[in-house]
């Protein structure tokens, strides 16, 4: 019995000690998190006055102007939001930059517009924070 | 006729994008804009004969901008046309 004592506190210390890295792990993950994440992202056609889509669309008619709407969770002093907008066999349409300094929940509307018309066939914009992808949306231009 | 008149696929051509309109705009404070480092403002030390025109033409080559460096240097000049030798002026960036 007196032998079996040390062992079992050892075996005691050992998983005091685990659990202590672990959460000590946690913590650094949690300081390590990104200031700034990207929690929703919407297209539409047109815009409420908080940035926000008023009529979420998948499918546009070549006339439309194309909106996304992309809600950011979280601060930072700058961030910055990129759409790149391309057409069906990865040719770019459009690829724009926003830089941000968010001190809360906010929404960034990205749009775009061709005045001959869109031509028809399927779309994919994605939306990178900080360079790093944080979203893509498809949708389709039809007569 | 026939087999041979089978029309061949031609590529798609491919869209032009380069007259797409785009914009944006946040509810997030845009970031501002961070402000170019400044270069220091030079001092001229004032000779006999100087005027504050003589050395706007010198240092700008515009006599006309006299009063930019009088502006920088209110403090010590009190009447524009009276600068005296050895008086340090800042000259501002042009």
């Amino acid at each position: 019995m007196r032998r079996r004592a040390p062992a079992a506190l050892v075996l005691i210390l050992a998983l005091l000690v685990s659990v202590g890295c672990r959460r000590q792990q946690q913590g650094e993950a949690e300081s390590l998190a990104p200031a700034v994440s990207v929690s929703d992202i919407d297209l539409g056609r047109s815009l409420n006055p908080d940035r926000s889509i008023a009529d979420n669309a998948a499918s546009f008619k070549p006339s439309d102007t194309i909106y996304i709407s992309v809600a950011t969770e979280g601060s930072a002093s700058s961030a910055t939001l990129t759409a790149k907008w391309t057409y069906e066999d990865g040719q770019t349409v459009d690829q724009s930059t926003q830089t941000i300094s968010p001190t809360g929940p906010a929404r960034t509307e990205f749009h775009i517009s061709k005045p001959d018309g869109w031509p028809v066939g399927k779309y994919t914009v994605q939306v990178m924070l900080n360079g790093a992808l944080a979203g893509t949306k498809e949708f389709e231009v039809a007569p | 006729m026939g087999l041979f008149d089978k029309k061949k696929d031609k590529p798609k051509p491919k869209p032009d994008f380069g007259n797409v309109k785009s914009g944006g705009s946040s509810t997030a404070p845009a970031r501002p804009p961070v402000a170019a480092p400044t270069a220091p403002a030079r001092t001229y030390t004032v000779v006999k004969g100087d005027s504050l025109s003589k050395i706007a033409k010198r240092e700008y080559g515009d006599a006309n901008k006299w009063r930019a460096i009088y502006d920088a240097n209110k403090d010590i000049i009190k009447d524009p046309d009276l600068i005296y030798p050895g008086q340090v002026l800042t000259i501002p960036r042009g």
